[in-house]
């Protein structure tokens, strides 16, 4: 086998981008994913907030891809036609001695460039935002926060880089690395594959798969998140809304996402079991979220799910603020660590890494690079198959056309099964379609 | 524009009894829209006895189409996607219909995990009892057991006989004290395979890809590969709550209330038809 120009580890967002972006290059470029699809890891799992840029230390590189990628969303998503909303954020207090703090991200988020930024009132707030439980005591308000679909951002990624050239391997795990003359070889499970330079988007295991060749540097500590789904019928917020945990509660983000669901987070520091909901972080995360949005009807709920968080730490124990980019070797780059705003700054830190292995490997651009991908159309096919979110049968065949394997996968594709009856009535109807793909029956 | 004097949305038990009475009192025009590739809606999936008079619900179905008159139009494969307070009907596949009156008996639709407040992780092998029915009586599929069947009324014990009849373990947890099923549906109960833990609740449940075991209120983890919820039924009128209530509308069968037995259903089904009709002779 010919040595790819590179090899990207992972494809969640961050590797489908880092693809994408390598092919703005005259570089071939390897994807390898371990899982059946692209994007089934941190990136499904995540609040979905585009961030304005006032929570990052200026002059930080956070800092500045965040304001920059933000200010970038809306021709990202015309160029790959995913749906983005810019709802604007407000992040609230009900403590008068908070309000330094807001004061302190107001001017860190000027300094930072956050265009718009502004302190409201307590009452100016509530006008904004009539959801908002009475007594506020001041917010930060930034325009410029939108929200997007995380997901169907990386696939979409994904399919412009194969349209542009990028070889895809899924199922492919890389268990081992070696240093060759040339470059790298990546032992998968699928056989060994070599390449000049390596990419490491590997997320959650970033570090331990740096450490297959290099001394231990950075590692990664676990923690998580709690989420809920309301129904889109259920009333919600304008905007994204965070709450700082304070003593009257855990700190929460509500947001109003482009399909119209309400996404409710909260932080939980311990985890027992990765990816799994405990109850009292489930009560505690109603609590919270009926302390903010009092109004909010929470028998709407129909989805919690739990999200895991990789935090960087330096061997030693000093944690890390800042993304973390390393390059422990000639021609190798790991993202290590990219938790919030991985998903703002995702086209950002693809440009960035692909530049550097660029750089290394003396490339000149590709002038046939086309940034566009089109969207799965809406048929008009009267065939609906998943009634909640009335998906035809076409869609369905589209999606699997364009690599869905699972139901999950074309739940990642179309929104399938995300309605109120959570697939309940669809999920062994789109499984009977995917078994007559296979089979060749259909 | 296609136009029809009385549009029915579901043709379940209800749409069909209202079509007919409707047809009955003398309206010349009435169509029936289903997504389903038939008529009968519920009914097709229950083959077990104690529709009407000790039929199964096939059979139940089967005599009802009887009724039906042939000149009702017949819209198969299709979901109605919105009504519009013009009295316009918008189908998948881009048709519309204009009607004068609207009969919706869209059925209710399940109660679903996500909704439930049962935390731990997303496995696989969590189904609705409603799904696992039609799986199991209308695709031949087969449950991994052992199973937990979250809910005791008729439908968690309907499950349960079905299950213990081709063998597979289950266990009903139930919150309230007793029972919640009809005596007539409760004789699983006598089955070795079945087991019935009054009082509690599923909390939790654990497994990474596939389901391995539930967490109970009182403490206890049951291994299990399934858990079936049949915890309640949510009528089904997305449809129509933007609308008000305007005089050309009637909601009958379980999208109206949730009804325990088919002849609750056929009761308000045909008084809804006779309604339409009325109100279409008297208002158009
Ligand atoms: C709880 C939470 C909330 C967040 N909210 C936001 C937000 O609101 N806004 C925002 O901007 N950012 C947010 N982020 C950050 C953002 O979601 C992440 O930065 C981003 O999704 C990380 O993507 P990734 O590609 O690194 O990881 P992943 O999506 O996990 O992708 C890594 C991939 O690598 C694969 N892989 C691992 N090991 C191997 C191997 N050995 N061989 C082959 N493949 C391998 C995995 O299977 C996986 O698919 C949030 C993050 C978390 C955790
Ligand atoms: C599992 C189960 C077991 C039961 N067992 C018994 C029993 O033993 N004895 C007894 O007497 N009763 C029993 N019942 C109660 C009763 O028989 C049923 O509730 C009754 O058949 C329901 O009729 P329906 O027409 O209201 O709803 P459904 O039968 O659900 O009909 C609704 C129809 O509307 C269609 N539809 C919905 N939305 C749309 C849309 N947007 N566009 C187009 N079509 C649409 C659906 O496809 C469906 O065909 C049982 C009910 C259930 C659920």
């Amino acid at each position: 086998m010919e040595a790819y120009d590179v090899a990207v580890i992972g494809g969640g967002i961050l590797g489908c981008f880092a693809a994408r972006n390598v092919r703005r290059w005259n570089l071939s470029v390897a994807l390898l994913e371990a899982a059946e699809d692209v994007c089934t890891g941190i990136t499904r799992a995540n609040s979905a907030v585009v961030y304005a840029g006032y929570d990052n230390k200026p002059g930080s590189r956070k800092a500045e891809m965040t304001v920059r990628g933000n200010g970038n969303y809306e021709s990202l998503c015309r160029e790959l036609e995913v749906p983005f909303c810019r709802c604007g954020s407000l992040l609230v207090t009900y403590d008068g001695a908070s309000l330094p703090k807001l004061q302190k991200k107001l001017s860190e988020g000027l300094k930072n460039g956050v265009p718009g930024l502004r302190l409201l009132t307590g009452a100016e707030a509530q006008a904004m935002e009539p959801m908002l439980r009475p007594g506020v005591a001041g917010a930060l308000y930034a325009p410029s926060t939108g929200t997007v679909n995380p997901w169907l951002l990386g696939i979409a990624a994904f399919e412009n880089a194969v349209e542009n050239g990028a070889t895809a391997y899924r199922n492919t795990a890389v268990t081992d690395i070696e240093k060759t003359d040339t470059g790298y070889l990546l032992k998968t499970n699928r056989g060994p594959i070599p390449c000049r330079t390596v990419i490491n988007c590997a997320g959650l295991f970033a570090d331990r798969v740096q450490e297959l060749l290099f001394p231990r540097s950075t590692r990664l500590h676990w923690d998580g998140a709690e989420y809920l789904v309301l129904d889109k019928a259920a009333p919600k917020p304008r905007m994204v809304l965070f709450h700082q945990a304070s003593s009257c509660g855990k700190g929460i983000t509500a947001v109003p996402c482009v399909e119209g669901n309400l996404l409710i987070s909260g932080v939980r520091k311990e985890i027992e079991t990765p990816f799994a909901t405990t109850p009292e972080g489930l009560r505690e995360l109603h609590r919270a979220a009926k302390a903010l949005l009092p109004e909010l009807d929470l028998n709407q709920v129909i989805r919690s799910f739990a999200a895991v968080r990789p935090n960087p730490y330096r061997e030693g124990g000093q944690s890390l603020h800042d993304f973390c980019i390393e390059n422990p070797g000639p021609g190798f780059y790991s993202l290590i660590g990219i938790k919030t705003p991985g998903l703002t700054c995702a086209e950002e830190l693809g440009r960035y890494v692909a530049q550097e292995a660029a750089a290394f490997l003396k490339a000149q651009p590709n002038p046939d690079f086309n940034p566009h991908r089109h969207a799965i159309p809406k048929s008009d096919d009267s065939k609906i198959v998943c009634q909640c979110q009335g998906i035809t049968r076409s869609e369905i065949l589209e999606a699997i056309r364009r690599g869905a394997s699972t139901v999950d996968g074309i739940k990642r594709r179309l929104g399938s099964g995300m309605g109120p009856c959570q697939g309940s009535r669809c999920a062994f109807a789109i499984e009977t379609i995917l078994e007559g793909y296979r089979n060749g029956t259909l | 524009m296609e136009h029809y004097d009385l549009l029915v949305i579901g043709g379940g038990a209800a749409g069909i009894a209202a079509a007919t009475a409707a047809c009955g009192a003398g309206c010349a025009s009435v169509a029936i829209v289903d997504r389903k590739p038939t008529l009968g809606g519920v009914l097709l999936q229950c083959t077990h006895r104690g529709f009407g008079n000790n039929l199964t619900g096939i059979e139940y179905a089967r005599q009802l189409l009887k009724d039906l008159p042939p000149e009702v139009t017949l819209i198969f494969n299709t979901t109605v996607l919105s009504v519009e307070d013009t009295r316009v009907a918008h189908l998948s596949g881009g048709r519309r219909l204009s009607f004068s009156q609207l009969i919706l008996a869209t059925g209710c639709r399940e109660i679903p995990m996500g909704a439930l407040p049962i935390a731990g992780t997303r496995p696989k092998g969590v189904y609705t009892a409603g799904q696992m029915q039609e799986m199991m009586n209308l695709h031949g599929f087969v449950p991994e057991g052992p199973a937990v069947i979250l809910g005791s009324g008729d439908l968690g014990l309907i499950l349960a006989n079905q299950l213990a009849q081709v063998g597979i373990p289950a266990t009903l947890v139930e919150k309230q004290a007793h029972c919640g099923g009809l005596t007539r549906n409760r004789k699983c109960l006598g089955d070795s395979h079945v087991r019935l833990i009054c009082g509690q609740t599923v909390t939790e449940v654990s497994g990474q890809k596939k389901l391995e075991a539930c967490h109970l209120s009182g403490g206890d983890w049951i291994v299990c590969k399934t858990l079936l919820l049949a915890v309640g039924l949510r009528p089904e009128r997305t449809l129509v709550s933007h609308l008000g209530n305007p005089i050309w509308l009637h909601l009958c069968g379980n999208c109206n209330t949730v009804h325990p037995m088919v002849e609750g259903v056929l009761s308000e089904a045909i008084q809804a038809g006779q309604t339409a009709w009325e109100t279409m002779r008297e208002h158009g």
